[in-house]
Order: structure tokens, then sequence, then C-alpha cells
């Protein structure tokens, strides 16, 4: 898990949510690339973020393209947040004696329609993550993972409040991983970050300490 | 062997419509503004068979259930099916399948079997009751060939055609579940033979959650065992409704 | 069957490890040295109330973490050698003398080390709030702040982010405080607690803070605070105070 370096997180705001990663891709102590992005959109108001070993992270990516698409296409239905951190969980849980060596984290929207004639419904926030074998963790809070994970931790606990508004998010997000994986040699070098609200999803590469 | 006028889908077709018309049941099922009513009767061939093992209305998951016509062995094989499939669903997406995706999975089950070696199609016609966040309460018909389709109302077995007929007369967009329950019985009667009893009839209804209900079922979901949208009635409450 | 015993090979491991986290931060004229109370070890609790914090001198506290047993012989022979310094030379030892004789004194046991992180914090001769931490055999370095224990991973980068103010622009024309006020460290030490005690197992219990405060400073930004007890041995001169609160015991 700390051969490749990376560290995710995610937090829940009033009506968004937020997921951000490093941009390391190290072999070992040496950095190979400051560019290699962690998390990758699902659908439109649903982000997975992948730490751990690079290659299972390449193949996850590409494994649970290919499921939400086949979803998709099943149920010619957008997947739901719930339902895909439960795909996550079944598809790490069939590698149980020879795991993918990642840790995942989900970050999106999930639907609730109101009853008929009382409105379209809301969007409501909905994080999780899960262990290598798929455990999952739903938080109400934060979620973190990757080789930062317990200075995230630290930082996340100290920093998150309830009910943040999308900008205060922004910071409090951006804070927390940049603090958190500069005191991490195995994370850092630049990080992007993910604000999902209703309407949009603002993305936004950080300046950050690159050494 | 296939030929080039079709031969041997004929040959199926021919044998659908044996299975189907000729079993000697009726069932129907009704959309209702706030739900879904399936019922059938069910009819033994001597007065001396304990009839109270019998069913035919089955539920498949917390929020379907489905009723037939035909060949009794063959539901329940299909009926297991069902039942494995919605499970192998929830063991993936921690949720229970729409009513759609599971009625595709019993219709590729059945079209496989018209086209598979050594053996026959499944003898029956179904009606698939079912509610899910996406389309809310639908019903579903699926044949032996394996096609299916969507209804408001509709019946299949022994006497489909009058009790279509007199549902097309009955039917209305904004009819209430329990208007489409005495619809349901009144139609039946129309065709019974013999007395309609707790005992001769089956009924299962869809109804819609509210909110609330709906909250519960995200706790309910992790365990597998949410508050159920689809219910058999029991035979108390069949009887209430025919003495009406 | 004695000829058939297997050679049976025995260790004796000197070390234990006893969780608990401490942490220092120095102000202008004050310092605040803390840490929790609870003692363990593996999973077991062996006490909600083991002190980490100690008075050295009216200017100098000493924060110890690692393991228990050679944190407090260590603490027992600091002391004793300010009280020879006393007695030799009619004065407490100054802070950075301090510091120096505990490097000297962990260096010497370069070979069989006190297993022990220790953080001393205090005011300088000069007046200046201070933080000297050290690693187990010695090296040290004085800095504005410091955390060291079982969750130090946890505290250091939100340090970083509220003392240092790391990866925070000031605005145009402003630059950040090189020094917190009082009341805005106690915060901040009071937030750091609670939040390895949230996130960590072998953090909790009862939390001990020691405020040192330069000669001549008044108590300004202790007014707010509850239950603080003196321990100075003159109010002339430094003053310290101790401050207790209760941490979760989950």
């Amino acid at each position: 898990m700390q051969y490749n370096g990376g560290s995710i997180v995610a937090m829940v705001g009033k009506d968004c949510v937020a997921i951000a990663s490093d941009l390391r891709l190290g072999s070992q102590a040496l950095t190979v690339a400051t560019n290699f992005e962690k998390i990758f959109p699902v659908q439109d108001r649903l982000y997975l973020g992948l730490t751990g070993l690079a290659s299972d992270v390449a193949t996850l990516r590409e494994r649970f393209r290919f499921l939400t698409n086949a979803y998709t296409m099943k149920e010619s239905r957008a997947i739901t947040p719930s339902a895909f951190a439960h795909l996550v969980s079944s598809t790490l849980y069939e590698r149980r004696f020879g795991p993918y060596f990642i840790e995942p984290v989900i970050a999106g929207l999930e639907f609730h329609p109101a009853p008929e004639g009382e409105g379209k419904g809301t969007w409501r926030p909905y994080i999780a993550g899960a262990d290598l074998i798929g455990c999952l963790n739903f938080a109400k809070d934060f979620i973190v993972a990757g080789t930062a994970a317990d200075k995230l931790f630290g930082v996340a606990e100290g920093l998150w409040e309830p009910d943040m508004e999308a900008e205060d998010l922004f910071e409090t997000i951006s804070q927390t991983l940049m603090n958190a994986v500069d005191r991490d040699a195995y994370s850092g070098w630049g990080a992007v970050v993910h604000v999902i609200t209703k309407d949009k999803v603002v993305t936004r590469t950080l300046k950050s300490r690159m050494d | 062997m296939a030929s080039a006028d079709g031969g041997a889908y004929r040959q199926a077709e021919s044998l659908f419509m044996q299975i189907d018309i000729s079993q000697g049941t009726t069932s129907l099922g009704i959309k209702a503004s706030n739900g879904i009513v399936i019922a059938t009767e069910k009819k033994s061939s001597s007065i001396l068979i304990d009839d109270s093992m019998l069913d035919k209305v089955a539920v498949i998951c917390p929020n379907i259930g489905i009723v037939y016509s035909g060949m009794g062995p063959d539901f329940r094989v299909l009926v297991n099916r069902a039942r494995k499939s919605a499970q192998a669903y929830w063991k993936i997406y921690g949720e229970y399948p729409p009513t759609r995706v599971l009625t595709q999975e019993i219709a590729t089950v059945m079209q496989e079997a018209t086209q598979s070696g050594g053996v026959r199609p499944y003898g029956v016609s179904l009606l698939v009751a079912g509610w899910d966040i996406n389309r809310g309460p639908t019903l579903y018909q699926v044949d032996p060939s394996g096609s299916f389709w969507a209804w408001k109302a509709s019946s299949i077995g022994k006497n489909m055609v009058n009790a279509k007929t007199f549902l097309e007369k009955r039917y209305n967009d904004d009819i209430s579940l329990e208007d489409a329950i005495h619809t349901a019985l009144l139609t039946l009667k129309e065709g019974f033979e013999g007395q309609m009893t707790e005992k001769t009839i089956e009924i299962g209804v869809v109804t819609v959650p509210t909110p609330a209900e709906l909250e519960a079922q995200r706790v309910g979901a992790e365990t597998g065992r949410p508050k159920p949208t689809f219910r058999k009635l029991s035979e108390e409450e069949v009887r209430d409704y025919l003495a009406l | 069957m004695p000829g058939m015993a297997h050679p049976q090979q025995h260790q004796f491991n000197p070390y234990s490890e006893n969780g608990g986290t401490i942490l220092a931060i120095a102000g202008a004229d004050f310092t605040v040295i803390a840490g929790d109370t609870r003692q363990s070890e593996g999973y077991s609790i062996q006490t909600r109330y083991a002190p980490k914090v100690f008075r050295l001198t009216d200017r100098a506290v000493l924060a110890v973490n690692g393991f228990a047993a050679d944190g407090n012989m260590f603490v027992k022979k600091v002391k004793q050698r300010l009280e020879w310094y006393r007695h030799a030379h009619a004065k407490d030892m100054p802070l950075r003398a301090i510091a120096r004789l505990i490097q000297t004194m962990l260096y010497a046991q370069r070979f069989f080390p006190y297993y022990v992180y220790n953080i001393l914090g205090g005011i300088e001769d000069d007046g200046t709030g201070a933080v000297y931490s050290f690693d187990p055999v010695g090296s040290y370095e004085r800095e504005a702040c410091r955390a060291a224990g079982a969750a130090q991973s946890l505290v250091q980068p939100f340090l970083d982010n509220q003392i240092y103010f790391k990866n925070q622009t000031a605005a145009p024309g402003q630059t950040h405080p090189c020094h917190l006020p009082l009341p805005d460290v106690l915060s901040i030490v009071i937030d750091s607690f609670t939040s390895a005690t949230e996130r960590h197992i072998e953090v909790g219990d009862g939390l001990e803070m020691y405020i040192v405060l330069a000669k001549g400073r008044t108590l300004h930004g202790m007014e707010g605070l509850r239950g603080a007890q003196e321990l100075s041995t003159q109010t002339d001169g430094e003053r310290v105070f101790v401050v207790r609160r209760e941490l979760k015991k989950d």
C-alpha cells in the first residue's frame, strides 16, 4: 500500500460534498510523476477515489467504468451512490483472498424523491469508504484514505464542522489535504479538489509544496 | 431442425398457446394510483386436496410479487430462480432489483428454455407486480416465449379475453387501490366456477411507501429486510374484501 | 524425554510503549505544555491518570512520552541535577541550559537509550516563550511548537496549519502573526487533544496543560480559564499554572 503513495479525503457539507487527492505517483521514495490523478467521475454527481497500488488503481478504474456502463444500460438509469458503494464493496470482496491493494473513497449526491405533488425531491450528500476487501464505512463527516490517512484524520477532526457551504467546504478540504500531505513523504506534489453541488461540479487544481 | 419458414418457432408458438390457455385458471393485475393488486383463482381438482398449501401468488423480494396462470411446477421453478436472482442483486448492490430488471431476468430464463436443447418452454404466463424508486408501481406480463411488457391492467389464463374486456370497461387512471381490489374480485367473479371464498382466491398488493417509510427502508436495506412494499393478503383480509 | 527437548531461547525486552501524546506551543511571553493522562500497554489501559508533564522550575516544564518507566526515571534524574545546580549556584538553571543538560543526559545513554520523546517548554532568560524538542538520544531543536507521542501524526499537521499558518496566504498587505495570544493557543491545544482523543485509542481520559508566564507578565488571557492552579514558588518571577480538563474515556 506504500509502494506508490498517495492520499484521498472526502467531506460532507450542506447540500454538497467534496473529494480531494494529491497528485504524486512514486516508486517507494522516488517520485515518478506529479500529475497522477486518483479520483474519477462515475456519474454526473458521483466520484470515485482510489488510493494504493497504482496498477490496481488503473485496473479498477476501468473495471468500475465497465460495471457502471453495464448497469446504466441494463437499468436505463444512473447508478445511485449507495448502490455504487455496494458494487465497489462486492467487487472487492470477490478478491477476498488475493485482494486489489487499494482503498476506495466514494463521494456523491444521492437523489431522494419527494412524494407526488410535493416538488421534485432533494439531493443529499453521500460519502463512503472501504478497506481493500470492501468493508464499507458510511461516515457522516469525512472519509480519509492513503499513506497520509492518520494525518488527514488529525487535521480533518480539527477543521471539519457540520453544514458547511460549498466555499467553506472547499477551503476546509483543501487545508486538510495540503497540511496532511505536507507531513507525509509519500503524498503531495500537487492536489486536486472536486466540490459537488446539485447544479455543478467545481474542480480545482491546488498549488502546493512540491517537496 | 430450424427451417427457413420458421417451422421450429411455429411449433414452439403453438405450444405456448396450448399451455397458456389450456390450464383452467384466470389471473389478473390492476395498477391503481397508489399501488397494484394481483389476484388469481385457485381451483383444485378434488375436494380432498388440502389447498391451503397451494401458493399461486409468490413474494420474490420485499418489493416484488408474481402470480401465474399455467403449470404449477414450472411456476415453482421460476419463483426459485427469481428469488435467487433478487438476492444475488441485493448482494451486489445492497438493494433489491427494480421491477423491470427482475422481470427481464425472469424473461431471460424463460427465453433460454425456448432455444436450449433437451428442455421445453416454461408452461406459464406471469404477472409481475412491484414498486421501485425509479418507476414507482409497475405491472408486467411475461410469456413463455420470453417476451414481456407492461400493463395498466390485464389478465392471463383461461378467461383472459373476457376478463380483459371487463377491465377495459372498468379501468381508469386514478382508481384507488381499494377500488382496484374490488374491481379485481368482480372481474374474477365474471368467469368463476363454483364458490368464491378466501380459500379459492389469492390476492397480492403493492403499496407505495411514504417518505417516512422510505427512510426506514434505508435502515432495513443494510440487513436486507426492509419493510415490504409487496405483500400477500391473509385469508382474513380476503374474506373481508369478499364480504363487501 | 529430555533428549527430545528443543533448545529454547529466552529474551528479555527491556522496553515497552505506553501511548499518550504531548504537545507544547510557545507564545511571545508564555509557553503552554500539555499532555493527556492515559497510560496504556497494548489494548489495555493501565491507568487513566498518569501525569506526563512535570514542573521542573518556575520557568521550565518538561513533558515526557514513550516508555513510562524510562520517562519517570528520566524526569527524576533531571530534577535531581537541577537541585544540585541550585545548591551549587543558588539559582534555577536557565531554560537553554536545561535543554543542553537533557541532551547530555540522553546521549549518555546512547547505546541503551531512555525510550522517551522529551518536550521542554518554558521561558528563556530574555523573557521569550520557548519550546525544545528532543529525540530519544538527545538530538534537539528550539521550535515554536511541537507534538510528540502516539498521536503526533494527527496533531502535528494541524499545528503546522494553525500555529505556523502553513498553506495559508495572508490577506494582501498583511502578514501572519509570529506568536498567537494565550487564549488562541489554549483553544488550539484543547482542540488538538479532543481531536486526537476522538481518533486515537491511546489518547484520552484527562488533559493537563501547564502555562508558564514570563516575569512581569499579567494574567491577561487567563480570565476565562476555569480552575487554573498556580504552582510557582514566588509571584514576582516567572509563574507556572496547571489547568486540568476531562477527555473522553472510551
